[in-house]
């Protein structure tokens, strides 16, 4: 495998669904110790055949149908949406205005909830599989985008980004498996900060690109793009610690 | 099962737009970039992608000030 389509496509691939593998994992991991696995595992086994049909169907119309160019401007639009929104809280997150995520706090407030439904004597536990089967398909439509936008560069990208987030997947499940407690020790916030940056990197450049741009050093450039971004976020997070030193800790709708 | 599809929608839509300034304003500078394309020269369709990623970047800036002063509003309250 060439390692430049590796750096571009499979590594932000494996870091952007690692984080969202960490949510779905610790929302599955809360159904599992409260009402048994039985249900959450055949919740979240649903919710991967039901995304791997969407993907299947949609992705493939999508590519075969729209032409390359107008999928590249696509692409790029939704990235910038995307990633800008990631940007966004990382660095209201680091600057204290937003309170961090935090995997344990989500795992205790999921568990207790889950614990105050209570298990019902029927055979097979509902809510449990289909709480398993929301977290899983929300989660997993992020890590489809997440493919799909890095891997807009052509098949051999596709195919990096597949194997970037399919190996996230694994790892991340493996160690939820083995600690059986949700991964509070990934950086999240650090990890999302970076993929902000490198999707908002990756959507300007596909954008342009669509419209006829010639970037200098083709690809290169997204280099160049996403140091601009990196620059503009870090002046963004002092100027904001300059205007709260003390932060904020607020809810994130309310800023 | 319609619980499920709304809540999915709705993640759907907050996976894009989360803070609705900001989403107008990438759809604008989009716009901005198009418009520059498709002037007629080369030139600045070559100048378009830079001219975005300034916008972009203004723009983010000018929408974390917004969230700063919202936030410092809300904590003085």
């Amino acid at each position: 495998m060439d390692l430049g389509v590796v750096v571009v496509a499979a590594l932000p691939a494996f870091i952007a669904s690692a984080v969202e593998f960490v949510e779905a994992t610790t929302i599955v991991l809360a159904v599992g110790v409260t009402r048994g696995w039985r249900a959450p595992l055949l919740g979240s086994l649903a919710a991967a055949l039901t995304l791997a049909v969407i993907i299947g169907t949609l992705g493939v119309a999508i590519v075969t149908v729209v032409p390359e160019n107008v999928l590249k401007g696509f692409v790029g639009a939704l990235l910038l949406l995307f990633g800008l929104r990631w940007l966004r809280k990382a660095i209201l997150r680091f600057a204290g205005i937003v309170a961090l995520h935090d995997e344990e706090l989500i795992y205790q407030k999921e568990l207790a909830e889950l614990r105050a439904q209570g298990l019902t004597s029927t055979a097979f536990d509902r809510i449990g599989a289909l709480v398993a089967f929301k977290a899983v398909l929300l989660e997993g439509t992020e890590v489809a985008f997440i493919v799909i936008a890095f891997g807009a560069g052509g098949p051999a990208a596709l195919n990096s980004a597949i194997v970037g987030a399919v190996a996230a997947g694994i790892v991340v499940i493996l160690l939820g498996i083995a600690l059986r407690h949700p991964l509070t020790m990934v950086p999240e916030n650090w990890m999302k900060f970076g993929v902000g940056a490198i999707l908002s990197a990756f959507g300007v450049f596909w954008f342009a690109e669509s419209l006829g741009n010639h970037w200098p050093g083709d690809a290169l450039s997204i280099l160049g793009i996403l140091a601009v971004f990196l620059g503009a976020s870090f002046a963004a997070a002092r100027m904001l610690q300059q205007m709260l030193p003390e932060g904020a800790q607020v809810a994130a709708k309310n800023v | 099962m319609s619980s499920t599809l709304r809540s999915v929608g709705l993640t759907l839509w907050e996976l894009l737009v989360d803070d609705g300034q900001l989403a107008v304003g990438i759809v604008t500078s989009l716009g901005v970039a198009w418009i520059l394309a498709h002037l007629g020269s080369e030139a600045l369709a070559d100048l378009a992608g830079w001219v975005l990623l300034v916008l972009l970047c203004a723009l983010m800036i000018a929408n974390l000030a917004r969230a700063g002063r919202n936030a410092r509003r809300k904590m003085s309250a």
